[in-house]
């Protein structure tokens, strides 16, 4: 029989049919396999098999019994449903296949570094990942995407991941919408109703608790920007930094960790969400500093980068970044609001700085540049500033 | 989509008919008077497809039911359970 043994994880790939006729024989088979790999764990890749009777689940049972882990993967729908039936999918973990797809002829409708999404029906797009280990990211995000929809958080439904040649799609709902960018894009009038909108949608993403554990934690993950700096600034402003980071109360409010005009639609009226792969919980002050980032920290010294990014000038996105603020904090005063930024441009500064220098910023002039301006930014800010929390 | 409502003292019945979607979810939300009502049955034999707009009208009145009374969801078919499986609304919604 058809077999692989990595990390310690022997995989069998029985075929065709096991009955009465032959499971005595698989199974003398499968012993003398698994006698000559010794194995901590045991998978049953079960894509070439089509059927299984009593006397071919007793096989699985006895194995079972040799490895309490053993997982099967790969079932078909007729071979799922022979476990599902049987009560197996109760007692050990079984994974259907994927459904194969085929985009040919399909209306391209977005590409981006990852792939391209294709408009599959008048109710479905798929993404399709041009790398085949995305797997687990694609897992990831649907996973991500579904604990949002189910606390309320308005976003397409996550329907299922198939196969799509030799690399794998994720099958999303298709919404009719227009990204806020767009319609910006299309009239700056509406510039002031989608900042509205956004922030209102903005208040609700932070007003929902995630259970813990669920989503990953942000503080965490500026912590690692943070340390990582440690060899790139002034012993003192790391430390300072480390210090203020690490003194953000947790929090188990839901982030969106990306959000901006491009990842914000409007559809009939009803405002969603896209790009749920980078949702996290956290204090607000880090979602601040990723949309200070996109409107304004990217284009620090060059103000066409968020042109290119967001198909919009630098002056607009200023007022978007400075309308969220005042809209968000229920303020007008300037000396409030300049004091919220300075604390979302602390981590903003430290993601950027962390970001260019692991991009070989300092094998470019612009790269060199920029690095240097986030240091001397943070060595300005550092010493004003004694909490980094909006919550206090 | 059609709607049909009966309603019989604090008992209100609704049978969807067709799809809900984008377009006719508003609708949905315009009709469910749910004010006074115990129990809210929603009758989806004859319901073809939900898209996600329909999925967060059922969040919103599930939400409400939770506090004055129950929801319960009739009829189900199997393209609709595996929205309601894949989206883990199954383990919200009472379904019969």
């Amino acid at each position: 029989m058809k077999h692989s043994l990595e990390n310690n994880i022997l995989t069998l790939f029985p075929e065709g049919r096991i009955d009465s006729g032959n499971a005595e024989k698989t199974e003398a088979e499968i012993n003398s396999v698994i006698a000559e790999n010794p194995s901590e764990n045991l998978i049953l890749d079960v894509e070439a098999l089509q059927y299984l009777s009593s006397a071919g689940l007793r096989v699985v049972l006895r194995l079972r019994k040799k490895f309490s882990g053993m997982k099967i993967i790969n079932a078909s729908p007729e071979v799922y449903d022979i476990f599902d039936m049987t009560g197996f999918t109760e007692m050990i973990q079984i994974e259907k296949a994927y459904r194969r797809l085929s985009v040919e002829g399909c209306e391209v409708i977005g590409q981006g570094a990852n792939g391209k999404v294709y408009r599959l029906d008048p109710d479905t797009i798929i993404k399709v990942y041009l790398n085949p280990d995305a797997l687990p990211d694609i897992h990831r995000e649907r996973e991500l995407a579904r604990k949002a929809f189910v606390l309320g958080i308005p976003t397409a439904i996550p329907y299922d991941v198939v196969k799509v040649g030799q690399g794998y799609g994720s099958v999303f709902e298709l919404l009719n919408a227009k990204s806020f960018a767009k319609l910006i894009i299309a009239d700056t009038a509406n510039v002031d109703k989608c900042v509205e909108m956004s922030v209102e949608l903005l208040k609700k993403i932070h007003s929902t608790e995630v259970k813990p554990g669920d989503m990953p934690d942000m503080k965490e993950v500026a912590l690692n920007w943070a340390s990582f700096l440690g060899d790139y600034l002034p012993r003192e402003d790391f430390e300072k930094l480390y210090a203020l980071i690490d003194a953000v109360p947790h929090c188990d409010n839901m982030l969106h960790g990306d959000y901006h005009i491009k990842n914000v639609m409007l559809q009939n009226g009803e405002v969603l969400l896209i790009d749920m792969d980078t949702l996290c919980v956290g204090d607000p002050v880090f979602e601040f500093a990723s949309v200070w980032l996109a409107y304004q920290g990217y284009s620090s010294l060059d103000h066409e980068v968020v042109k290119g990014f967001l198909g919009i000038p630098y002056e607009v996105t200023t007022k978007i970044w400075n309308d969220t603020l005042r809209l968000y904090f229920g303020t007008d005063d300037e000396e409030v609001l300049r004091s919220y930024e300075d604390k979302a441009k602390v981590i903003g500064y430290t993601r950027m700085m962390r970001r260019t220098i692991r991009r070989k910023g300092f094998e470019t002039e612009e790269g060199r540049a920029l690095i240097e301006h986030c240091k001397a930014s943070l060595a300005a800010l550092l010493p004003e500033i004694d909490s980094l929390s909006f919550n206090k | 989509m059609e709607i049909i409502k009966t309603k019989k003292e604090n008992e209100l019945c609704i049978v969807l008919q067709g799809r809900l979607d984008t377009t006719t979810a508003p609708q949905l939300e315009a009709e469910l008077e749910l004010e006074g009502i115990t129990a809210l049955v929603l009758d989806f034999s004859e319901l073809s497809y939900i898209s996600s707009a329909g999925l967060r009208v059922l969040l919103a009145t599930q939400k409400v039911m939770n506090k004055q009374g129950e929801m319960l969801l009739r009829g189900v078919n199997e393209d609709i359970m595996e929205v309601f499986d894949i989206t883990g609304f199954s383990d919200i919604l009472t379904i019969e």
